[in-house]
């Protein structure tokens, strides 16, 4: 039983970061309508960004600045926030399929770049020998991997808090205004351009902290991390958790990623063990399956969007239902 | 709503009954061993038949009477070609399955992150059948895998200063590379490199492509604007080819070098094998044998076809490694198992070969305390102080009629005397 817990706190670690990684997609396609089809770029540069700033001094490689680790963690941030600004000023005049098509294009090009700028990204053979942060003060790898979870979550806590409260506050409301009709948010006096400016950026930072994370835990980075499956893996947990809603977001990475990972397990126990090799293709098969299938049947997604937008609204219907108790 | 709560139920009470048959059989006494490759994904092509390979040394574990009075149960588990996911099948198999000893993955991109992420920290031995990057050897010299990483693939290193004492033979002094734009490609490359290098010589330019593109004119015209006299191609066949016959529609000289993973057929057929009279290639030798025959006639029994195929005979060596290994350490344990891997291989015992008698042969020595000499399916293992082996290699060529013949071959002997030369 405990190797099952053990296991299940590897397991939560990862599904944290995706979800930091999922919530930063859902303010940009969830609130604010902008078709990121670039996820993995910018979880990449915020990878990258933290394994050169925290990495060990290496004479073939630019960066190696052994910064420590939170600082790395920002640094990576940083990074993929301001990719996101000069990505957001390039592409953001373009619509929908557009958007997805071009940012498709940059998060190809930034695995293209990892894989061919050896000096600062180690090329094909990535980046190795990253410190895992505290990794020496715990007694046992399985105790630091239980205060790594403590840490991301918090993290994922606190990214959860802060976009709760943007997306209910004014600006949050203009996100969707914006989403639903940007004419006629213009008309009322909203410059939707600047509002998907600062949406873009600020989800484009949330997914290099999650790329920042995952290189702390794994201690490793090599551009294999970053195929474009993984954008597609991304959008999956968004759209079966339901985009939208941030609790959503979160629901939908334990549910595709548990999927993803534990049919693996499953698969090897039920099946004998000279039909393994084709158990692969069952597995992808059963992903698919439940996709296309939540998407039938739950098309907004396992918690969809809330159909209450403003707080006040609410509060009048209440009033009105239940005269006796206000 | 409900009714999904119902389904999420149904699919957890699913999860556990499924679960438990794993609990039970633990009671009947097994060891599991691990392994993660690719099985769907981008490897898919080679990664099932590398998993029958380790399936095999199992099997004849089994047949031999088992591993330390239980048996040797193959757990095998799909990366998909995605390191979070092979990442992930390694937790749950050390975790879960309790595997002390894990083998794989292929690529080396998921080879790394389980090493660092999982059995490293967990000590537990991993012995990889087809990662290939220098990588491995930097990180075990750092002391990042505290030795408990092997690999039974001879890594490109060796391979690299081999074609570059094979240029310097020929008298070409000024060689243009053009190599795949992968681990193992810029590896190859560099360590080719290097050797021309350490010879005096330098290399005229080199040209990374990507794969899977429909034309490397670019690429080509960038080598050839170095006026080079011969060119290292360091590729897979049908990029290669396409490469190969660029170069030569644009006036290249014939005076070709090739990377193992040419060696095939398809590969000359498509250029032409009268372009490639001149060229010579390098690739790992098949160490002619009882041992190597031993493999190859068990795999046929099985399978009822030659082992054919990248990965083959380094994963049965792997597993094969990892089995014996737990056995001589009497003891189903990570540490154990790394702390015997070298004696098991090491000269001076009972020499051993694959298959069902060679293990029994080795479970009685070990049983009498006496030593065993595993002499395997790529012929005798070496593992160095990081774990890496250096294997014999084959330089070839191509016949007139297209046909692959063997111009010389390279005894690890040989090639451990170059190594040495050149680390001076």
């Amino acid at each position: 039983m405990l190797g099952i817990a053990l296991y299940l706190v590897f397991f939560l670690i990862v599904v944290t970061i995706y979800a930091i990684l999922v919530m930063g997609l859902n303010l940009q396609w969830g609130f604010t309508g902008l078709f990121n089809a670039g996820v993995v770029a910018f979880y990449a540069i915020g990878a990258y960004g933290t394994a050169i700033l925290i990495g060990p001094e290496r004479p073939e490689l630019i960066g190696g600045f052994e910064l420590p680790f939170a600082l790395g963690l920002l640094g990576g941030a940083a990074l993929a926030a301001l990719a996101g600004l000069v990505v957001a000023l390039a592409t953001l005049r373009l619509r929908e399929e557009y958007l997805a098509i071009a940012t498709f294009g940059i998060a190809i090009t930034v695995q293209l770049v990892a894989l061919n700028f050896d000096a600062l990204t180690g090329g094909a053979n990535g980046l190795i020998g990253l410190p895992r942060p505290m990794f020496g003060y715990f007694e046992t790898p399985n105790l630091y991997n239980v205060c790594y979870l403590v840490a991301v979550l918090a993290i994922a806590g606190a990214v959860y808090a802060l976009l709760e409260r943007a997306v209910r506050s004014p600006w949050g409301r203009v996100l969707r205004a914006i989403r639903e009709d940007a004419t006629a948010a213009r008309s009322l006096g909203k410059n939707p351009t600047a509002i998907r400016l600062q949406a873009f950026i600020l989800g484009s930072g949330i997914m290099g902290l999650a790329g920042g994370l995952y290189v702390g835990f794994i201690g490793f980075v090599s551009p294999i991390d970053f195929l474009p499956i993984l954008t597609f893996q991304i959008w999956a947990m968004l759209i079966v958790g339901g985009s939208g809603n941030n609790k959503g977001a979160v629901l939908g990475v334990l549910v595709v990623w548990g999927l993803w990972t534990i049919s693996g397990t499953l698969i090897s126990q039920v099946v004998p063990p000279s039909l393994q090799s084709q158990a692969g293709a069952g597995q992808a098969i059963i992903i698919g399956l439940v996709i296309v299938l939540t998407l039938l049947f739950r098309p907004r997604g396992l918690i969809g969007e809330e159909s209450v937008v403003s707080k006040h609204v609410r509060a009048a219907r209440v009033a009105r239902d239940n005269p006796s108790s206000s | 709503m409900t009714r999904l709560r119902l389904t999420h139920l149904a699919a957890a009470a699913a999860l556990c009954a499924f679960g438990l048959p794993a609990g039970a059989m633990a009671q009947d006494c097994e060891h599991p061993i691990g392994a993660v490759l690719s099985l769907s994904g981008s490897m898919a092509a080679i990664g099932s038949a590398i998993g029958d390979a380790g399936q095999l040394a199992v099997d004849h574990m089994n047949e031999a009477g088992g591993l330390l009075g239980c048996k040797a149960a193959y757990r095998l588990r799909d990366d998909q070609g995605q390191p979070s996911i092979g990442v992930d099948a390694a937790k749950s198999l050390v975790e879960i399955e309790g595997v002390e000893a894990l083998l794989g993955a292929i690529q080396s991109g998921i080879t790394m992150p389980i090493l660092t992420a999982v059995t490293v920290p967990e000590k537990v031995t991993q012995i990889s059948c087809c990662s290939s990057a220098p990588s491995f050897t930097q990180l075990a010299r750092e002391g990042g895998t505290e030795g408990y990483f092997f690999r039974t693939l001879p890594t490109v290193r060796p391979q690299g200063f081999v074609m570059a004492a094979l240029a310097k033979e020929r008298g070409y002094g000024k060689t243009a590379v053009i190599y795949v734009n992968s681990d193992y490609g810029l590896s190859l490359a560099k360590a080719f490199q290097e050797g021309v290098e350490a010879g005096g010589g330098s290399v005229a330019v080199m040209v990374p492509y990507n794969q899977e593109q429909a034309s490397y004119r670019a690429e080509v015209t960038e080598a050839l604007r170095s006026d080079p006299d011969s060119l290292f191609l360091v590729a897979f066949p049908a990029d290669g080819a396409t490469a190969m016959r660029e170069w030569i529609s644009l006036g290249g000289a014939q005076n070709l070098l090739l990377s193992n993973a040419l060696r095939a057929s398809e590969f000359v057929e498509a250029v032409g094998a009268k372009y490639l009279t001149k060229a010579v290639g390098i690739d790992n030798a098949q160490v002619a044998g009882p041992s190597v025959d031993a493999f190859n006639i068990s795999w046929e029994e099985v399978f009822g076809e030659k082992p054919n195929g990248p990965g083959l005979h380094t994963m049965y060596d792997a597993a094969a490694v990892a089995l014996l290994a737990a056995e001589a350490a009497g003891t189903y344990e990570g540490t154990a198992i790394r702390d015997k891997v070298r004696e098991i291989t090491g000269p001076g015992g009972q020499v051993v070969h694959p298959g069902a008698e060679g293990f029994k042969l080795a479970k009685e020595v070990l049983a009498g305390g006496g030593k065993i000499t595993y002499v395997g399916a790529t012929g005798p293992i070496v593992f160095d102080e990081f774990g890496d082996v250096t294997g014999p290699y084959l330089i070839w060529g191509v016949g007139e009629d297209g046909s692959l013949t063997t111009v010389d071959t390279w005894s690890v002997e040989k090639v451990s005397e170059l190594m040495a030369k050149n680390a001076k």
